[in-house]
């Protein structure tokens, strides 16, 4: 994913051409991570959409300290939320996002009646739930990091992410 | 110091995973065979979260962003497309009647910018453009000194506005296309923007850390 001094100075200076070589060297992760955060390929494709949009318009603040591929991601995981949240906000599969889980209205969800695969596993998870699991475990996001990105605070986050691995632990075994 | 006898709870167990956690936690670690099972099936998960396999998008969505990119900012930017057909109206031209291209570039675009800033459609385009370049001036960018990455940006920033100077100017000789010349004062003022960004916005922060 590395890409030429010159080059990431060309995109910085609006060059369409060295643009899409930013696009090209960062689709994949980036449409990785909304497909991972946010579920669906749909949403995927979203986060990858907003995500370029942003980095085009905003490129020239990335002043080259830390990777080019770090501050791709923040934008990325930031549309991701964003688009989690507005989700949340339009009520759209509000049974699945926490908040309004079955978890937290007190209902029992449906159990699975053998064990199932991680994946499987991972698709059940609410949302906000998965997406602590995944920034944390596999981004290696800090809680602090987490509960800022989230608008909430660290302790959220450790307690999310607990709630992920007892699900998994129940669900796995 | 006295080990504690229940089992470690799951935030207990994901600080421990995550080399935190108090040390009457480890001491119990190290004598629970159940805690640790639980602690190394917590390694194991990490694991096979990491070694998913990657999903990659079903299609190229550039075009898209692109397109986006261009109808959220109206229609002052060129179009890729557009900008490669006035770049080659304009150098063909330079070719064909002229042979080398401009010298004196800024004179020329000066020159142009009279003559059309008092047009309906590229006049406040125009007009955008000069109070970019006076807000360059007040800041005399030249005496700063930036990283070598802001540096390169500058550099082809401002090879980039030398670049479409040159068209501007040769443009009235081949008589481009309005919606062509419109595109290329757009590209101007987004560049300018870019370059007040990098030596106006960010560059009293360079200076001072």
């Amino acid at each position: 994913m590395a890409l030429a001094h010159v080059e990431v100075a060309r995109a910085r200076a609006g060059d369409l051409e060295a643009l899409e070589r930013v696009y090209l060297a960062f689709q994949d992760p980036v449409y990785h991570l909304g497909r991972r955060i946010c579920g669906s390929e749909e949403d995927a494709e979203d986060v990858l959409q907003e995500t370029f949009l942003e980095v085009c318009r905003s490129i020239g603040k990335y002043r080259g300290e830390g990777s080019l591929w770090g501050w791709v991601r923040q934008v990325a995981v930031s549309k991701a939320l964003m688009l989690l949240r507005r989700e949340r906000a339009r009520g759209s599969g509000a049974a699945r996002l926490d908040g309004l889980s079955p978890d937290s209205l007190g209902v029992t969800p449906l159990e699975p009646t053998g064990p199932i695969d991680l994946e499987v596993a991972l698709g059940r998870l609410s949302p906000v739930t998965r997406a602590v699991l995944w920034l944390h475990d596999v981004e290696g996001y800090t809680h602090e990091e987490i509960g800022e990105l989230m608008g909430k605070t660290a302790s959220f986050s450790k307690s999310q992410l607990s709630r992920a691995h007892k699900r998994l632990r129940d669900w796995l075994s | 110091m006295k080990v504690r006898e229940q089992h470690l709870v799951m935030e207990e167990l994901l600080a421990l995973r995550d080399g935190e956690g108090p040390r009457s936690a480890r001491s119990h670690l190290e004598g629970c065979e159940t805690c640790r099972e639980q602690l190394e099936r917590l390694y194991r998960v990490r694991a096979e979260l990491r070694a998913l396999p990657g999903f990659v998008p079903p299609r190229s969505l550039w075009p898209r962003v692109v397109q986006e990119l261009s109808r959220r900012r109206g229609r002052r930017r060129l179009s890729y497309r557009l900008l490669g057909l006035a770049a080659a109206a304009v150098l063909a031209a330079v070719v064909v009647l002229r042979g080398p291209a401009v010298r004196d570039s800024s004179t020329g675009a000066r020159d142009v910018w009279v003559a059309e800033s008092a047009s309906q459609d590229l006049g406040p385009i125009i007009t955008r453009s000069q109070e970019l370049e006076s807000l360059l001036q007040v800041y005399r960018p030249e005496y700063r000194v930036y990283d070598a990455p802001t540096a390169l940006a500058v550099s082809a920033l401002e090879d980039r506005i030398v670049l479409i100077d040159r068209m501007l100017v040769e443009s009235r000789r081949v008589g481009l296309e309005r919606e062509l010349l419109m595109g290329l004062w757009g590209e101007r003022v987004d560049a300018l923007e870019a370059l007040v960004g990098l030596q106006v916005i960010q560059g009293p922060q360079r200076i001072w850390r």
